[in-house]
C-alpha cells in the first residue's frame, strides 16, 4: 500500500475516533433536552 | 468563539503541511508522517490523565462534586486519546517493523495503561453512592497518574526498543527537528490540546447539566 494512504487512514481513525465521541455527546445532549 | 475557529484553521494546516512537505525521517520515508498525528494525539492522553489527576485533587481537598465532574471527563477524553495513539502505532508498527502488535516496551506500556484507566471506569460503574463513587475514583486517578511518567517516558527508554526515542528531543532535552517540522509538530500539538479543551468544557456542561436534572 502506498505509505501516503497509510498516514491518510492514519489521519482517518484520528477523526473518526473524535467524530464518534462527539456523536455520543451529541446523543445524550437530546436525551437532556426529550427529558 | 475565535479560538475555535483558530483551531480548525490550525488543524487544517496541519493537515496539509503533513501531505505537503517532505517526510521529516529520510530512513522510514513517507511512513515518517504519521509522527505529526500520534505524538500528539499520545500527548493529548497524558495532558488528559494529568487534567483528571489534578481535579481528583481538588476534588479530595474541597468536596466539591463539580470537580469530579472534570475529573471523571478528563479521563474519558484521555481514554479515547490513548485508544487512538495505540492503533496509529499499531499501523505505525506494521508499516515499519512488519505486525501490529510486537509486545514492544512501549506498545506493552500503553497497553498497561489502557487496563489502568479501563479499571477507572470499571470502579466508577460499580460505586452507586455519588460521594463514594467520587472519593473513590479521586484517589484511584492519583495513583493511576502516578503510573503514567513511568510507562509513557521512563520505561520505553530503560529497555531496548524498536520505538523511535528521540525522534522530537535527544537525550540532551535538545529539539531535534529542523525547524519547519518542529513547527508543524507543536502546531498540531496546540491544535489537538485545543480540540481536547473544547471536548472536555462541552463534557463538563453537558454532565454537570445531566446532575443537576438528577
Amino acid at each position: 500500500m502506498c505509505s501516503n494512504f497509510v498516514v491518510m487512514i492514519v489521519s482517518l481513525i484520528v477523526w473518526i475516533g473524535i467524530f464518534f465521541y462527539l456523536l455520543r455527546l451529541d446523543r445524550k445532549i437530546k436525551e437532556l433536552r426529550r427529558r | 468563539m475565535i479560538w475555535k475557529i483558530l483551531t480548525g484553521f490550525l488543524l487544517s494546516v496541519v493537515i496539509s503541511a503533513v501531505f505537503l512537505m517532505s517526510p521529516p525521517q529520510k530512513e522510514l520515508g513517507d511512513v515518517s508522517r504519521i509522527f505529526f498525528f500520534h505524538v500528539p494525539v499520545a500527548w493529548v492522553a497524558v495532558l488528559a490523565f494529568f487534567i483528571s489527576m489534578i481535579n481528583s485533587i481538588f476534588l479530595l481537598r474541597k468536596k466539591e462534586l463539580k470537580y469530579d465532574v472534570q475529573a471523571a471527563a478528563a479521563a474519558r477524553l484521555g481514554f479515547l486519546f490513548c485508544i487512538l495513539a495505540m492503533i496509529t502505532g499499531m499501523i505505525f508498527a506494521k508499516n515499519t517493523w512488519g505486525s501490529f502488535w510486537n509486545w514492544d516496551p512501549r506498545e506493552t506500556s500503553i497497553f498497561i495503561l489502557v487496563l489502568i484507566y479501563g479499571a477507572y471506569f470499571a470502579l466508577r460503574s460499580a460505586v452507586e453512592i455519588q460521594e463514594r463513587k467520587a472519593s473513590l475514583s479521586a484517589v484511584y486517578s492519583i495513583l493511576a497518574f502516578l503510573t503514567v511518567p513511568f510507562l509513557v517516558f521512563v520505561i520505553p527508554r530503560v529497555y531496548q526498543s524498536l520505538h523511535p526515542t528521540q525522534s522530537v528531543v535527544d537525550t540532551q532535552f535538545k529539539f531535534q527537528l529542523p525547524l519547519p517540522y518542529l513547527l508543524v509538530f507543536l502546531s498540531s500539538i496546540l491544535g489537538f490540546s485545543l480540540i481536547f479543551f473544547w471536548i472536555h468544557k462541552l463534557e463538563i456542561l453537558l454532565n454537570t447539566k445531566e446532575k443537576e436534572k438528577e
